[in-house]
Parts: C-alpha cells; structure tokens; sequence
C-alpha cells in the first residue's frame, strides 16, 4: 500500500493575493501532489520542487512549476518530507536550535568581542601603521597645525632666545634618540582657554611637529623636565599613535556596523558610549607606551626620570587650581542649575584620556631607581 | 480595522541573533548580508494580517556585492575624513549629494523585495523627486535659516547700545528662528512622507496620502513644549535628590555642594559613610531611571502622534485605510526599559527588546480590511541592485516608513 503523508496549506496563483485553501500529498517519500480547493492539481517528483529555508516558526513557500505557490506552517512535516532530498538548507537552523552551541556560541561571541578590542585592534592597527611608509604620517598630519594655530593657538609670546635655546637643546640632544625618517620640528604656541587661562600643554602630530604652550615652559622648572615631556611626545612620533588611532577607530565603526546592523536610536546610544569607551582605552595604552619611550630614552640620555614625575605632579595640581578659581569664579554668580555631567576635565587634554597620574609617576620614581643605580636599562614587570 | 500580529518570540529570535553573529565572528564578516537575510525575513514572515503574511525575498547573495562596495566606501570615508580634517567637509558634501539616489535606489529594492500575501511592493517615485525632496528643498530651507540669523545680526548692530530695543531684536529674533525651524521641519516631513508613501505601490494599488503642515506643526510644537516641561520637571528632580542627600547627610556642610553639577555631588559622596553611599546609590539610580522615562517622553509623544496623524491619513486604492494607535506613556515606557535592559545585559538583551517593541509597534497598527486583498496581483518589475540598501546601511541612513 501507498504511503500517503499530507500537509495542510494554503495555494496561490502566480502574483496573487487571493488564497484557497490547499494540500500536499507526500507519496512514498519520492512523489508529490498538490490539491487546491477550486480544483487545481499538480504532481511530480519531490526532488523537483524549491522550498524556502527554515527560519524559526515561519510559512514555508514551495514555487511550483508556473509560478503558483504552495504556503504552509507546517514546518516539521516540510522537513521531514524534504529531508531525503536535500532540497532545504536546513543547516543554519540546526545551528540555531542546538542549545549547547548557542550557549558556546554567547560565550565565543563575548570573549571574542572582548579580544577583539582589547587586543586584536590594537595589533592590527600597530602592524598596518608601521607597514606603511613615513610618508603616510606626513599626510596624516598635512595642514595639521595650520588648522591649530587657526582655532585653538596664538603666537608664542615665549623669549625668542629661549626658543631657540630649548630648540637647539631638542636637535642636538633628543632627536638623535629617533629614527631618521622622522623630521623633528619644535613649534612654541600660546593656548589659552575663554582667552584668560593660559594652558600648559604639548602635543606631537605625526608628522614629528612637536608643540609646547607658553604655559608649559613657564610651569617647567629645568630643561630636564622639558625633554622628560618632549621624548614622551616623541614616543607618541616614533610608535606612530596617530595612524593607529586613525586605524583603530576605522576598525571599531566597521565592526560595530556589521554586527549591530539596523541601528536604532537606543542602539546608537549604547553603542556610542561603547565606542567612546573603547577609544579612551586605546588611548591610555599610547600614553603609556610613550612614557615607557620616554623613561628609556632618559635612562640613555643620562636624564633623571624622575623629572617625568616631578612635572606630572605640577602640571596635576595647576590643573586643580585653575579648577578651583573656576568654581569660586561661579559660586558668586547666581546659583544656576547647570548643565548635568559637565566633567571637571575639560582643563587640558594632556590630563584627560591619560591614565592616572600617581600609575604614570610610580613608573617614573622605577625608572629613576634603575637611573640612580647607573643602569642603562631597566627591566621593569609591566603591571 | 483589523490590527496587525506579530507571531515571532523573544527566544527564537535571540538564537537566530546570536548564530548570525557568531557567523559573522567566524567569517570576519562576509556573513553579513545572509545574516541581514535571515533576520528580515524572520520579522517579515512573523508579521500577520488576518491569516496572510509579510515576505522578504532578498537572498544574502543578491545583497553579497553591494555590501562589499558599501564597506569599502565606509571605510575610505572615514579614513580620509580623518585624514584631511578640512576635506572632510567635502566629502561630506559629496555624500549630502548622494543622499537622495541612495534613498531612492534603497526605496526601490526593499519594497521590491517585499511580498505580503504573495503580492509584492513597489516603489514607483522618481528621482528628480527624491532630489528637490531630500536635496533641494532642505538646501533652500537652510539658506532661509542662515538669512534670519544674518539679518538679526545685522539689526543687533544697528541698534547697539540701546539695551531696551535690542532685547526686543534679540527676543523676536530667536522666536522668528524658533518659529522658522519648527516650520522648516515640518515642511520637510511633510514633503518627504508624501514622496515615500505615494511612491509605494502593492501590486497594482497605490498607496496615496496627503499630510497638512498645521497637523505636523501642530505636533511639533506641542512635543517641544512637552520637552521644555520635562527639562524643568528633570531639574526639579536633580534639586530634590540633592536635598534629599543632603537631608540624609546632616546638612550642607558636610556635603559641600555648592551647586547641583554631577561631577561636584559624585565627588561629595565618597566622603559619606557606608549606609550614606549606599542610600545615595539607591536613590540616584531610581532618580536616574526617572529621568530617563521623561526625555523618552518627548521622544515617545513625537514619533508616536507624526506616525498616528500619518497612518490615519494614509489609504490604499481609495478602500483600504489605516490606522495607528500608538500612546504615549507606553511607548515611552517600552523605549525606557528596552534601552535599561540591553544596556545592564550588555547587549544581550537586545533581541528579546527588539522583538517586544516590533510587537508593540505592530499590535498598535490596524487596517480596515474589509475590502480584501483578493483582487491584488504582483505587477512586472525590473530587478533591482542591492547597491543603495547596503550603502544606505554603511552608512545608517534611516529610510522607508516602516510598519
């Protein structure tokens, strides 16, 4: 006897809206027949027939031969009918109903979503920067400090016989520590902040412009503390942390957009913070590392690092001052409630996005052990 | 009026999310477009009129080489914007310009791509619309905003020093620019539903509607003033937490706060005692969340009338109308613990709220199906590229009405 196996549906013409009521005949695992209730009929071989993939609990669709669709929610039995045939990829949603691999696959997609940012960014981003030529540095730092000195610096007020004695001091003593395919050039700028905070700052573009504030010179108390922060803006120069930020940051949107997908509004903002958060982190790292260039290139220049730590601290506890004028400034104005999460950061970005000071001075005083003992190297455990 | 369904579950969801990622992990991404595939279709063929429903038909290779050309394009935009900061604004331009061919060539192949009761949509607006819409006209209303600025400038100085009548300058200045900007938006809308809903055909129906800008403004306005409401209301609450703090902590002095800014009351707290903290930290949270509930409340009202006042004016072939039902306490309470829920989850969450808030939408959105679909039958289309949709995805373009 035939074995007759039927499934329950629904049939349309070709494009159209209208539906009748319809079934699937299985016959003996090999043959089909589809019976409409306004009499249509069709028949064949199983194996001929296209059916859409398994998606959790959705109406599976066969295309019949004149475009006329056979539609049914009876997703087991479609399986079970097809199964033979390997007319359905039902791979993926084999996957998706195996508990143990979706729990493998929670924790796969955190512990590489983890590494990914924590370390392979990082790496990647490290690779490609120092693959590319120096050239690339130069480009990414065109223009650079014209669009500086247009919105943010004013002319150097600074001496300038003490420019060109801290200038020449940088060429003949510091650059010699860089490779050579970086041209070093110093530029001193005034920066000041509502035009009445003067702010101590320096920066290093990837181009090797460093940039130090009126300010900074003013705070700086021997040129040891000078180089101790220019060799760190060098470290920044040399390890190339402006490309791998640029590298860095396309990683993290590209990634992102391909797992997040259709962004939403409360997406965006989850992600954005996310984001923003990854970022910091990386840039924590770069200052780091540009101390650790920095404490290296002291112990061999026969330079204290301690200077590092003693200028950290200066530059720490001006900001605070600036910060309590600040406070005092508006406490005497009317008490307005402000604008919520103003941070008491926006002093100097030489503070914010760095790690903490006392972490970075510790590792100065480490340092100036080793420079005390008359060590050239040192070899501190990383924490 | 008949409202939709929405069949699908948080759980079935989740694990299609989380095989979908783990594919795209496993393939450095060049899984995407068959995960975008699965995750559409899951919501499409989820969604229910009567017993019909939604399909999406892309399959992942059709959408395969648009999404390469997509990504490659994001990624040299932001790697030259970073890399020339000045020509950044250029490629900005260039992409302000390439905004309404995206969306139109978006427009296009999504509704192309979707079937409901076997029938499939269409999207028949032209192109020159999609630029005076989505170009020109934001491009006109503009300049008209930089006009007002430069012409109240321009009075400010005339005037300067009679403090009297400047005040008058600067009090009509800002409520002309307000009042021009509430106009200009609504304007905007108003033009850019037209363009999308008109546009979209069902087989061989046509979707038609027409928008008056007073409803719109209308709308605008009262969300504005609900926002300005609930900008006091939050500060109010910001003064009561911190009095309660302060209440708690025996008096100002010990407290220190000088004015309620978070950094001042965050840096306060570590000097109170352990049941001190743990007070404060109770109470910031619930202080907190009912922040959050207000601002999604202006959100909330915003969206949810536009898209009531917008379905309800909306019709198909002259028979079937709609309607959309949304509420603002609601929605706004759904937006808020969805937003908690993935952010304490880490993102976990994020299908179970997903697949809630697609439910609400849906369940809140009704058609009078008294007519019936039967006589609809799919209209020959050429086949379209992929290229705008994944470009519009590279780069978050919202586009289409959605349901």
């Amino acid at each position: 006897m035939k074995h007759d196996n039927l499934i329950e549906g629904k049939w349309h013409s070709q494009g159209s809206a209208a539906q009748v009521d319809a079934s699937l005949h299985v016959i003996d695992g090999e043959d089909y027949r589809i019976e409409t209730d306004m009499g249509g009929r069709y028949s064949g071989a199983l194996k001929e027939l296209q059916v859409s993939d398994r998606l959790g609990n959705v109406e599976r669709k066969i295309m019949l031969e004149d475009g006329s669709v056979f539609a049914t929610r009876d997703n087991d039995a479609i399986d079970s009918a097809f199964k033979k045939h390997r007319k359905i990829n039902g791979f993926i949603h084999a996957l998706e109903n195996n508990m143990g691999l979706i729990v493998v696959a929670v924790v796969v997609t955190m512990v590489t979503g983890f590494s990914f940012f924590k370390w392979g960014v990082p790496w990647a981003s490290e690779k490609i920067a120092h693959a590319l030529p120096q050239k690339t540095n130069d480009l990414i730092a065109l223009d650079s400090l014209k669009y500086l000195d247009k919105f943010m610096f004013t002319k150097s007020k600074l001496d300038p016989k003490r420019q060109e004695q801290i200038r020449t001091h940088f060429r003949e003593k510091l650059v010699p520590y860089g490779t050579k395919d970086v041209s070093y050039n110093l530029h001193f700028r005034n920066w000041s902040m509502l035009g009445v905070i003067d702010i101590p700052n320096a920066f290093a573009l990837p181009s090797g412009d460093l940039i130090m504030t009126d300010k900074f010179v003013e705070l700086a108390k021997n040129q040891d503390e000078i180089d101790s922060v220019l060799f760190h803006e060098m470290g920044h120069v040399e390890r190339r942390h402006g490309l791998e930020m640029l590298i860095e940051g396309t990683f993290v949107t590209v990634a992102v957009m391909l797992v997040i997908g259709d962004v939403s509004w409360i997406a965006d903002m989850g992600v954005g913070l996310g984001a923003a958060l990854i970022s910091s982190s990386y840039s924590r790292k770069h200052e780091s590392e540009a101390d650790l260039f920095a404490f290296k290139k002291m112990l061999k220049a026969g330079i204290d690092p301690i200077a590092f730590s003693n200028i950290m601290n200066r530059l720490e506890s001006f900001g605070e001052e600036i910060e309590e004028k600040r406070k005092q400034a508006k406490g005497k104005k009317k008490v307005v409630v402000e604008k919520k999460g103003s941070s008491p950061n926006d002093m100097s970005d030489f503070m914010s996005s760095h790690p903490s000071t006392a972490k970075r001075v510790e590792m100065a005083k480490k340092y100036s052990a080793c420079f005390k003992k008359g060590l050239a190297t040192c070899d501190i455990v990383l924490p | 009026m008949q409202a939709l369904r929405f069949e699908g579950t948080g759980k079935e969801y989740f694990k299609i999310w989380i095989v979908n990622i783990l594919l795209i992990i496993v393939t450095l991404g060049f899984y995407y477009p068959w995960a975008k595939v699965r995750t559409k279709r899951y919501f499409y063929a989820n969604t229910l009129l009567q017993d019909r429903n939604f399909e999406y038909h892309a399959t992942g290779k059709q959408l395969f080489w648009g999404f390469l050309i997509a990504v490659a394009l994001f990624a040299v935009y932001n790697i030259l914007q970073s890399v020339f900061p000045l020509g950044g604004a250029l490629l900005a331009i260039v992409f302000v310009a390439a905004l309404p061919w995206i969306i139109w060539r978006s427009m296009k192949f999504n509704m192309l791509m979707t079937s409901f009761s076997n029938v499939r949509f269409g999207f028949a607006g032209d192109l020159k619309q999609s630029y005076m819409n989505f170009f020109a006209y934001p491009l006109v209303l503009y300049i008209g905003l930089a006009l007002i600025t430069v012409v109240a400038f321009f009075l400010l100085k005339l005037v300067q020093g009679m403090t009297v009548l400047s005040l008058i300058i600067v009090g009509i200045g800002v409520l002309a620019t307000l009042a021009y900007i509430l106009y200009a938006l609504s304007f905007l809308k108003k033009k850019n539903t037209e363009y999308l809903i008109n546009g979209t055909r069902y087989g061989q129906g046509k979707f038609s509607t027409e928008i008056e800008l007073k409803q719109l403004m209308k709308i605008a306005l009262k969300a504005i003033l609900l926002g300005v409401l609930l900008y006091i209301a939050i500060n109010a609450l910001v003064m009561l937490f911190v009095g309660l703090l302060v209440l708690a902590t025996g008096g100002m002095e010990s407290l220190q706060i000088a004015k309620p800014d978070a950094a001042n009351i965050l840096g306060s707290l570590m000097s109170l005692s352990l049941v001190g903290r743990i007070f404060a930290g109770v109470l910031g949270v619930l202080f907190y969340i009912a922040i959050i509930y207000l601002g999604t409340l202006a959100v909330a009202y915003y969206s949810g009338r536009n898209r009531n006042y917008i379905y309800g004016n909306t019709k198909l072939d002259e028979k079937i109308t709609f309607a959309s039902t949304l509420r603002t306490k609601p929605y706004a309470w759904i937006m808020m613990t969805n937003f908690l829920a993935v952010i304490f989850t880490i993102g976990l969450a994020y299908p179970w709220a997903k697949v809630r808030m697609t439910r609400y939408m849906l369940e809140h959105t009704e058609v009078n199906t008294e007519a019936g679909f039967d006589e609809y039958v799919s209209e020959k289309q050429k086949t379209e590229s992929s290229l705008g949709d994944q470009i519009g995805d590279a780069f978050n373009v919202d586009v289409g009405i959605g349901f």
